[in-house]
């Protein structure tokens, strides 16, 4: 997965076309380059490294011209070198090609070419296009019909931009499973992955879709269909978020930002629709079956939700993580698959729902992203208005799909009488008081977690405890440690103690538990006994407590406070995002774009 | 944009070494705490200073002057007598233009990296006032509590009710308007009115720092800040001046300063510092975190750990320093130990004015002020404080804490 930017100007747009590319940095960020059309010839400079790294290098934001476009790049297909970066060229030099996606069918491609007298720079799939459109660009003089014809040849997932020297005013793009928008700004319009690439110069987007290209000029646009070749009239979205927002402002790391922010996104949960919610609670309601579908954080929001919909609403959903959905998949006509994603983006969560589409499935999804894949794809989205997220470790949009199924499992519950109208207002009161419940302990707790993360921060491994619905949260808190950190944490259900994990507690061996509130009886007595098993064995335990018994128990502990059972795992969650930041700092960890993880992992 | 520095601050707590210098002229890691803020304000460009000089404010001048050897231009305002933080930045008033932006700084915290970067990016970003934040870790009481709403600062409580919290503390790094002069005023010098007036508009930012940040207190936090910056540095610098003598043992980031001469069967274990013509004496062992001012001089078979010496000081022979803070010009006799732990290894507890703080340090050693005097053959019990000028005859024991 890859970050595109391109730009068309009657101004110079180095500047723009650098930004682009640094916004969108945490798609990719192995190597980048950017191409200039200048004096009817295109410049090209690119290398390995993050974008200021390669700008030290490449001076990559001093070109003089007003057509461009910029790759940052995160491998998939060759290794990570010069020759693979992007920007690609054609033998002549007079195609240069950015793309995300996987090309399929590259070697045949690539073979044929070669035998036609192409000559090849890199291993990628990418520097095929750029050829294949020369090839076609020599028998037909035309740009357009090179580059529809190059695109009809291609099988696989692209999003991809091209510039040329035989239509020097104009960029050239193309999506086909992978994202790829148009910016439409005054006196510029531009092409982006994602409105990153451009949010601080124009909210007016037009999305495009599978099998449209679309041709950019400084001071036109028009979108295509491939097939037909008909001009596609296409609605401009206006994009509602504060380009502000997407910025650090204050903060050291995006991630801190977002904690932060979370009594924000989740008042913003509250406040969406009743009538949303109830139309998803529609489909589950019709269905026989339910299947909650996430990947990595999305897949332990799904369990989560699994939880919440059998105890609020005594309904037994199934639970699968999207990489195996295929595995495993039967559904039918009388199916829902539920999706979860911030990007509605991921690979492997839009295979799985085609897969779906596909067996005749209704679909539909919880996403942050307007405009997204998955947000078009499904019968039935809610938008969770979570406001961007910048760091790859998901925070606040992770909490807020949790939400959101609370929600729907209050409202399933009342209508399948689990709980009554009344039960369900006071939840509500619950939900309500949450964000300032959050906003208390980031304000009041945050110096206290601090100074447990940097005192433990020497520790190479971690076991995540949880029972019930603190489960899901300790499996999701467990995940941002390791993220973030690189440190190894494991979130399992304490009842697994005893089923081996037991012989490996020793005093190295940190465990965090998170324990309920004691007005919760059985779970919290059942929760207790696993802290004394790991104690017994001399373990050092960490505690995310409610109340400040049992102080001989816990080597260190945060205590919470709640106001309501329903929303109290929320609070050690936070709590647990904390840990991990602070103990990614005590660390020098690279906080908002962790080694080997992306925001949305668009590849298989 | 131009700095508003306050280094008025008494220092109460932080004796013997504020009875002589103000706390900004505290030495750490070879330099003083200004001259930190200093070199911070200046890497991003603010290089116009109002210095508000409270207590022993003199000797800070002395040494600053026009600021022009710190690459800074510096004017002094003198506060008489010790009034609080609001008087001290209202007596700079007349020195900045109506209408502007300006940067206010607590002189006497110390931090790992540079604060005002942030603040000055999150200035950029929000075009209104800024307070720096940070977390300190518990116990926070003596700094107040910050309550934010996303970046957005909706609450200062100068003195907070709760307790055992671990909250967000004022950095002592600002960002403010001009016009927070005429608001300070027409709220009767009362910080806490201040900051409910700034809370009060939705333009009020925090800048969030997250390295390290001390703010020299107690005499043991000395040795904290001694430690954090020492910590950030990563390669050894020693000057072409300094002579050092064949079978010196170097390891690790050692700083040694022009003028220095190291005699033979010394090692010296980074991080540590070596000031300006100092002499380390033979078989002498300068253990990590050590800190020796200008013309230290130490002698034979001396081990020193852990400690900052200001400087103008001797440690005679077979002497052990550790954990400790030695003032200026301190004559150390010969075979004096510093003990620095208790014998159950219960943390440490020092009288400050009369009154017993625990220090929370299991390993803490003596607070020595300028100009003492130790004899010969003395045991210095852990957490003693020796006020400037005092005289130990030879041969004694000294009690101290706990």
């Amino acid at each position: 997965m890859c970050g595109i930017a391109g730009v068309a100007s009657f101004h110079r747009i180095d500047d723009r076309l650098f930004d682009g590319i640094h916004h969108l940095e945490y798609r990719g960020y192995d190597s980048c380059g950017v191409a200039f059309l200048t004096n009817a010839h295109i410049e090209v400079r690119k290398d390995i490294g993050t974008v200021d790294e390669v700008n030290n290098k490449e001076s990559i934001r001093d070109l003089n011209g007003m057509v461009g476009i910029a790759h940052t790049r995160w491998a998939t297909h060759g290794r990570v070198t010069r020759e693979n970066a992007h920007p690609h060229q054609s033998c002549t030099g007079d195609f240069a090609v950015v793309h995300n996606g996987i090309i399929a069918n590259y070697k045949a491609l690539k073979e044929e070419l070669r035998k036609a007298g192409h000559i090849f720079h890199s291993e990628t799939d990418t520097e095929v296009i750029a050829h294949l459109i020369e090839d076609n660009f020599a028998k037909s003089g035309d740009v357009e019909r090179a580059f529809v014809d190059a695109l009809q040849k291609l099988v696989g997932s692209y999003a991809l931009a091209m510039i040329s020297t035989h239509e020097q005013d104009h960029i050239f793009c193309a999506r086909h499973e992978s994202p790829l928008i148009l910016g439409l700004g005054s006196e510029s319009n531009y092409v982006g992955s994602d409105f990153n690439a451009f949010i601080d110069y124009t909210k007016n987007t037009v999305i495009l879709d599978d099998g449209e290209y679309s041709i950019l000029s400084k001071d036109s646009y028009s979108v295509k269909n491939l097939r037909s070749g008909e001009v596609v009239d296409k609605p401009v979205t206006v994009i509602p978020w504060d380009p502000e927002l997407s910025k650090k402002g204050g903060y050291a790391h995006y991630m801190l930002k977002e904690i932060h922010e979370q009594p924000l996104s989740v008042r913003a949960a509250l406040n969406i629709a009743k009538d949303e919610i109830g139309g998803l609670a529609d489909l589950v309601g019709t269905a026989r079956r339910t299947t909650l579908l996430g990947v990595g954080t999305t897949y332990y929001v799904a369990l989560y939700g699994q939880y919440i919909l059998a105890q609020l609403a005594d309904l037994d959903v199934s639970v699968v993580s999207s990489d195996e959905f295929r595995h495993i998949d039967r559904t039918d006509c009388t199916s829902l698959v539920l999706a979860i994603s911030q990007s509605g983006e991921t690979y492997d969560t839009l295979t799985s729902l085609r897969h779906a589409k596909e067996r005749g499935a209704k679909t539909a999804a919880i996403v942050n992203v307007v405009g997204s894949s998955m947000a078009r794809m499904v019968d039935r989205v809610i938008l969770q208005g979570s406001g961007p997220e910048v760091c790859v470790v998901s925070t606040k949009a992770a909490l807020v799909q949790m939400i959101l199924l609370t929600r729907l499992g209050l409202e399933l519950g009342v209508r399948r009488k689990v709980i009554t109208p009344k039960q369900r207002s006071e939840y509500e009161v619950a939900l309500a008081a949450l964000p300032g419940e959050i906003e208390t302990l980031v304000n009041e707790k945050s110096g206290l977690v601090r100074a447990s993360a940097y005192r433990h921060a020497h520790t190479t491994n971690w076991l995540f405890l949880g029972r019930g619905i603190y489960y899901p949260i300790a499996l999701e808190a467990a995940l941002k440690m390791k993220e973030v950190t690189y440190v190894h944490a494991e979130g399992m259900p304490g009842g697994f103690l005893k089923h081996g994990t037991l012989s490996l507690v020793d005093d190295k061996l940190y465990t965090l538990v998170m324990v309920p509130p004691a007005s919760n009886t059985e779970l919290y007595q059942m929760t207790m006994s696993s802290v004394e098993e790991v104690k017994a064995r001399g373990g050092f335990v960490y505690g995310l407590t409610f109340d400040d018994q049992h102080g001989e128990l816990f080597d260190d502990r945060l205590v919470l406070t709640h106001s309501n059972e329903l929303t109290a795992p929320f609070l050690p969650l936070v709590g647990s995002q904390l840990l991990a930041y602070f103990t990614a700092t005590a660390l020098k960890r690279n906080v908002d774009k962790p080694r080997s993880l992306a925001k949305s992992v668009t590849v298989a | 944009m131009k700095a508003l520095i306050l280094t008025g601050g008494a220092g109460r707590t932080l004796v013997p070494f504020s009875s002589t210098r103000p706390k900004a002229m505290t030495l750490v890691a070879g330099g003083t705490l200004l001259e930190r803020t200093l070199a911070h304000l200046r890497e991003v460009g603010v290089s116009d200073a109002v210095v508000v000089l409270g207590q022993n404010g003199e000797k800070l001048r002395r040494f600053y002057g026009d600021g022009s050897e710190f690459g800074m231009r510096l004017s002094y305002v003198e506060q008489e007598r010790p009034r609080g933080i609001a008087d001290a930045i209202l007596s700079a008033r007349q020195r900045f233009i109506p209408g502007e932006y300006f940067t206010l700084v607590y002189g006497d915290v110390l931090t790992s990296g540079n604060p005002f970067h942030l603040a000055l990016q999150s200035f950029n970003s929000f075009k209104g006032p800024i307070a720096g934040v940070c977390l300190p870790g518990p116990p926070t009481g003596r700094y107040g509590n910050v309550y934010m709403r996303g970046t957005r600062i909706t609450k200062i409580v100068e003195k907070p009710a709760k307790e055992g919290l671990g909250n967000y503390v004022l950095a002592g790094v600002f960002v403010l308007p001009t016009e927070a002069f005429t608001w300070l005023d027409e709220v009767g010098g009362d910080m806490q009115r201040l900051f409910d007036r700034l809370s009060e508009s939705p333009s009020f930012h925090a800048s969030l720092w997250e390295e390290g940040w001390i703010d020299v207190e107690y005499p043991w936090d000395i040795l904290a800040a001694n430690r954090m910056v020492m910590d950030t540095w990563e390669e050894a610098r020693i000057s072409k001046d300094a002579v050092i003598d064949n079978n010196v043992t170097i390891s690790g980031p050692v700083r040694i300063e022009r003028g220095s001469r190291i005699k033979s069967g010394a090692v010296l274990a980074g991080p540590c510092y070596i000031g300006r013509d100092s002499y380390v004496g033979n078989n002498v062992l300068v253990r990590t975190h050590s800190a020796l001012g200008p013309r230290s001089v130490i002698g034979y078979g001396v081990e020193l750990k852990n400690c900052v010496l200001f400087g103008h000081s001797t440690v005679g022979r077979l002497s052990f320093v550790g954990d400790s803070v030695i003032g200026e010009s301190v004559d150390i006799g010969s075979g004096t130990m510093t003990i620095n732990e208790n014998m159950d290894r219960s943390p440490v507890h020092v009288d400050i004015r009369g009154e017993n703080f625990n220090s929370g340090l299991a390993k803490l050693g003596a607070f020595m002020g300028d100009d003492v005097k130790v004899g010969a053959s003395n045991t210095i019990a852990a957490g003693t404080v020796l006020a400037t000028g005092t005289t130990i005859a030879h041969n004694a024991t000294i009690g101290g804490g706990r």
